[in-house]
């Protein structure tokens, strides 16, 4: 039974979640099914962290409730979880301060049992048991690596003035990148056009999403708004939520219509004191 | 008490090898856009899987196929499953099917109609508009009456002149020039219901089977219920893949048979 070392890795996506669509999720598994192909990782576990309410984006809705539609979600999963803490700090939280946090939030010794399928059965439990297993004296190996998880836009808006600052972008490139991308655009171009995102391009994984899949949360809440069937694009528990609070209509997309990105906010104010 | 809008069912013929949530997102948006038209009102919608007689690739058993069609649409309250076509011995034509399906719904209108007319004394007369009966489809399908030999002229005459298409595209496929291009699918262009679908949604059941043999995910494009049942049963598999492999469609053969033999007559 003696494989070659897998390295653990944890994926965790940040976003709005406004709502949670299918499409989300797929970028889980279609990471998940990559990253494990390489023969080099095993992926332990999805972390999904909305944002707060602080980031300010047009129409966002409550974090409580975007966070009860991710928990709702991913309840037929046995590996992808949603994590609060983001969503509770009172003002937006960086990304790679999310990152960091998570990956000091991980047990420092991971102790890799020979049960490779661990992520596949009675979910939190056994996500459970995977982190705190091993933790006092057993021999401590290799603490999992957190992965930003995301789509070739967050690639590509690192290189949009004032949203991201460059010790972050350095920061997360760091712990890795997983990027979801649709068949036919090429990051590898972006990539090579950028000299830091060149300088850690093997810590950037770029997964060709073949099926085209593109339910942007944009579009779910525009129908919502027009009554028009959202069925399928979204988990149906999600959609009861939706319905049964009458979370998107015209009145929620009007939600911080005239404020500024909160990142934005943050660094245009730091760099002109 | 509005308007009189046209009730009206929906039917959608193919594979389902297997089904999957975007081929459920087109009874969805058809429901949408036809209602959008202020003239319908949707009833009800009909899945309605091929036969194994139609010798497709890679085409897995029709009890299979219906069997997670079934369990596809359980969260469904206006789309259901007939099995009438994928029971018929030989491939069945998408014109015959309609006819058979029309036949079944006027049968359970009158009735229901006639029950309602005996109540009240009444004799025999339809108070309100009777159901209409719509193939839906994707935009390629649009692009298959081109193919020669696929179609019987007088079949694609039925099919959009006396019962209407409502054909959603998707991607790059432009379904407004298939129906430009066509002299019988111009004649009839207000009974072909061109739907746009602005998410670009292409899950093919292609992709998905393809997935399957790889041991990829599928999670999320096709619903949990299906996934277990193709896992129970081991469906997708290279072995599967290679069913009817040399086989010719059975549309071709049959339409060639008929040819021939009105060349005979």
């Amino acid at each position: 039974m003696e494989g070659p070392k897998l390295t653990d890795v944890v994926l965790l996506a940040c976003g709005s979640f406004n709502p949670i669509t299918n499409m989300h999720l797929r970028m889980f598994e279609l990471a998940r099914d990559h990253l494990q192909d390489t023969g080099r990782y095993r992926v332990v576990k999805g972390i999904m962290s909305p944002v707060g309410d602080g980031y300010k984006k047009k129409g966002l809705i409550k974090g409580s409730h975007r966070l009860e539609m991710a928990r709702l979600a991913t309840e037929t999963s046995d590996w992808i979880t949603v994590d609060s803490w983001e969503s509770l700090q009172p003002e937006w939280v960086e990304t790679a301060k999310v990152v960091r946090h998570h990956y000091e939030e991980l047990p420092a010794a991971e102790q890799n049992n020979d049960d490779v399928d661990t992520v596949k059965y009675a979910k939190k439990r056994r996500i459970k048991e995977n982190y705190f297993k091993g933790s006092s004296h057993q021999k401590s190996k290799e603490r999992p690596q957190v992965k930003l998880l995301c789509g070739a836009d967050v690639l590509e808006s690192f290189a949009v003035p004032n949203l991201w600052k460059q010790e972050d972008i350095i920061e997360i490139l760091g712990h890795g990148l997983v990027c979801i991308t649709r068949s036919g655009c090429d990051p590898h171009k972006f990539i090579n056009q950028s000299d830091v995102l060149w300088k850690y391009r093997n810590n950037i994984h770029v997964v060709h999403e073949w099926v085209t899949n593109d339910i942007s949360a944009t579009h779910v809440r525009r129908a919502l708004r027009r009554g028009q069937s959202v069925k399928y694009l979204l988990p149906d528990p999600v959609l009861r939520y939706i319905k049964e609070h009458d979370l998107y209509n015209a009145e929620s997309e009007q939600k911080n219509a005239d404020v500024v990105l909160a990142p934005l906010q943050r660094f245009t104010g730091a760099s002109s004191s | 008490m509005a308007i009189h809008r046209v009730p009206l069912v929906l039917l959608a013929c193919g594979s389902f090898n297997p089904i999957t949530n975007q081929h459920m997102r087109l009874f969805e948006l058809a429901r949408d856009h036809m209602h959008s038209t202020g003239q319908y009102k949707v009833v009800g919608g009909i899945v309605s899987p091929v036969s194994d007689g139609y010798g497709k690739q890679s085409l897995v058993l029709a009890k299979h196929r219906i069997a997670m069609a079934k369990l596809a649409l359980q969260s469904s309250n206006w789309v259901t499953v007939d099995e009438w076509e994928s029971q018929q011995p030989d491939w069945t034509e998408t014109v015959v099917t309609m006819r058979h399906q029309y036949g079944r719904i006027l049968k359970e209108y009158e009735q229901r109609t006639g029950m309602h007319n005996n109540f009240n004394g009444n004799t025999t007369f339809l108070p309100k508009a009777s159901p209409q009966l719509k193939l839906l489809c994707g935009a390629d399908f649009l692009e298959t009456f081109k193919i020669p030999g696929l179609w019987r002229d007088d079949h694609v005459e039925e099919v959009v002149g006396r019962f209407g298409l409502i054909c959603i595209s998707r991607g790059r496929l432009q379904p407004d020039r298939a129906v430009y291009e066509s002299d019988v699918l111009s004649r009839h262009r207000q009974n072909i219901f061109l739907v746009r679908e602005w998410v670009q949604n292409e899950i093919s059941a292609t992709e998905v089977r393809r997935a399957l043999r790889r041991n990829l995910s599928v999670k999320y494009l096709i619903p949990d219920s299906v996934i277990e049942y193709i896992h129970q049963h081991n469906l997708y598999t290279d072995e599967s893949e290679r069913r009817n492999k040399d086989t010719v469609l059975r549309p071709l053969t049959k339409q060639a048979q008929q040819t021939v033999k009105s060349l005979d007559d």
